[in-house]
This record gives structure tokens, sequence and C-alpha cells, in this order.
């Protein structure tokens, strides 16, 4: 754990295979929900949660666009050609992000969950070994605590306001739980990370994650379901089939000339 | 036109300690702490901020438009002006005798 990496150049293969597989599922989250959460743009309940929402989904995007540039420092290729260029399969996104937007309550508990699970994961990774990541992972914990404030607020105020605004959450929490338990999905690159600090396991990561939601939920009167059993695949390249129809509709300009310059 | 929506909040904003809190605009919201939430975004989010402060709309006691002829300064109240009074162009200064 002693060891500290301060350039792409100072990890062995099977680190770097590895440091770059996390960074994909990193940026590839962040850029999908940042897309699912601009689809509120425009059609939320009132105007100031429209703003704020759209806002935070920028605020995604620009996370993407930051793992992505750690990536490209890694050899990958250029951002643009990164969010833009590879098919469906290639995306290592997990599954929550890729879900339909569906209702307000729907995506005010997703945007929870998923941003609940971002501050466990940053947490640990400023302390990574990898350098780049640490100080990354540092400067976007100050925009994830509003980001966290914000969803906290209204799970809050939608678990417990009316016998609708109830049962919403409750359908959407048991619809949404698998899939935000699937971003701790194992993979190969979990030992190796670990090994060399640059991550905890996920399995480290989800009992963490549980830890901090479920107080949360039980404040608003909702409940974890036991037992879930969390939906993954998508660190694989195995996605629900609404990712590739939301990267057709985010593409469709890029890819009437992907070589045009902005 | 009533307003159907929720409560409003008068939005005050800070950029940086020891400054003024400044009035900026207003928000909707259940409640005061849904306000500075929905007010960070809307008013803080592209100036630099420090501090923000929301107040219910209806806390605010306001004078009437139609009073609005006793803010009117109708007689001469230059005096109360430092341009009210005619200094020397230069100052003489005079010493005492040697």
């Amino acid at each position: 754990m002693d060891t500290v990496f301060e350039t792409p150049d100072a990890l062995n293969d099977r680190t770097r295979a590895a440091l770059i597989d996390l960074l994909y599922r990193l940026a590839d989250d962040e850029l999908i929900i940042g897309h699912r959460d601009s689809e509120w743009t425009g059609l939320a309940p009132i105007l100031e949660a429209d703003i704020a929402f759209s806002s935070m989904a920028q605020d995604e995007m620009g996370h993407a666009l930051a793992y992505y540039h750690l990536l490209s420092e890694l050899g990958e290729g250029d951002p643009d050609t990164l969010a833009f260029g590879r098919s469906p399969e290639q995306f290592r996104c997990a599954s929550l992000v890729s879900l339909p937007k569906a209702d307000w309550g729907f995506s005010v508990l997703r945007q929870f969950l998923y941003d609940t699970a971002e501050c466990v994961r940053l947490s640990a990774l400023a302390h990574s070994a990898y350098r780049p990541l640490a100080h990354l992972a540092r400067k976007l914990q100050s925009e994830e605590k509003y980001h966290l404030m914000h969803g906290r607020m209204w799970v809050l105020r939608l678990g417990d306001a009316t016998d609708e605004s109830r049962r919403i959450m409750r359908d959407g929490l048991a619809a949404a739980y698998p899939h935000a338990l699937g971003l701790f999905e194992p993979t190969e690159a979990d030992e190796p990370l670990a090994q060399a600090g640059i991550s905890p396991r996920e399995s480290d990561l989800r009992k963490q994650f549980e830890s901090a939601a479920t107080p949360v939920l039980r404040e608003a009167g909702l409940i974890a379901p036991p037992n879930a059993e969390p939906v993954y695949g998508g660190r694989t390249g195995k996605h629900p089939d609404a990712l590739a129809s939301l990267l057709d509709g985010m593409r469709l300009v890029y890819h009437t000339d992907p070589d045009a310059k902005w | 036109m009533t307003d159907t929506q929720w409560p409003i909040f008068e939005v005050f904003h800070q950029q940086s300690r020891g400054d003024p809190h400044v009035y900026v605009g207003s928000v909707h919201a259940t409640d005061a702490q849904m306000a500075l939430l929905m007010a960070k975004e809307q008013y803080a989010r592209r100036q630099a901020c420090v501090n923000l402060w929301v107040v219910p709309a209806g806390a605010i006691t306001a004078s009437e438009y139609a009073d609005a002829d006793m803010f009117l300064h109708e007689t001469d109240k230059s005096y109360r002006e430092t341009w009210g009074y005619k200094t020397p162009k230069t100052v003489r200064i005079t010493r005492p005798e040697a």
C-alpha cells in the first residue's frame, strides 16, 4: 500500500489494465447518468427543480470528461471519441444509469442512490495510490456534497408526503435498489486494484454504500428491499436495451460528421 | 394573478465573508431547507458565494407604493450633502507667527 504511482509510466501492465477498466466504469456511469438526468430539462415538476437537476446533470458530464481525460493519459484516445465513438457493448456503466428516467420519484431516488454510491467511492479514491485519480476524486467531492444533499432532500420529502408519493417512492426504490447494488459488480480488476492500493474491493464499497443509504431511506419511511439480488452485467458490457437507444439519441449529431471541428 | 405554486422564499447572496448579503431574487420551495438547496443552483452556480440566506416572503413587511411621496425631497436638502458646502479652491495655510 505504500507505493504511490505519480504517472501512468509507474504502473505495471496488470495494474494498468485494471485501472483502465475502473476508469471506464467511473466515466461511463457519469456520462450516462448525466444524460439521463438531462432528460428532465424543461420537464421537471417546477422551474427551480428543473434548473437544479439540469445543473447537476452538467456536473456529472463534467466528471465524465475528467475521467475520460485520465483514460487519455493512459493511451485510450481522446475524450470525444471515447464518449461518442464506442459501441454500447464497449460501455462499462452499471444498469442503474441506463434505465429510462421513468417518473420524478424514480429519478430522484436514482439520483440519491447513485450519488450516495459516488460519495462512498470518492472518499476511498481520495486516498488512491494512483495520484492523478486521488487528486481528481478530492476535486469532485465538493460537488458531490451538494448532489447528496439534493437527493436526500427529495427522498425525505417524497417518502413522507402523501399516500401517492409514498407509493411512488416505494415502487421506485423496489425497482432501483437491485440496480444500485449493481454499481458494485465485482470484476477481475478488483484484486489488482486493491493490491496496488488504487481502489478498495467493490464488495467493501457496497457495504459502505448500504450503511450510508439505509438510515436516510429509513428516515424517509422507506425500506431497502432485504436480500435484493444485485443486477450485474453492465461492467462486462451487458446492458438494458435502453442504453443503445440513449446512445443513438446522444450521438445523432456527432455521427453525422465525426471529424467536424466544434 | 394569484401564485398557485409553492411558498416563495426571498434569497440573499454573500459573495465573500464580511460582505453584506445582497438580495438576488426568489425561489419556490415547500420549506426553508429546500429553498436553500434550490437557491444554490438558481443564484450561486455561476458567481462566487460563501453563504446564502432564504427568508419566507411573508416575513417581509414592506411600505406602500401609495406612500412613495414620503421619500420625495421637495425642499433644499443640499446641506445634507458634502457638495452642499462651498470650499475654497486652494486652502490657505496659515502659519503661526514665528
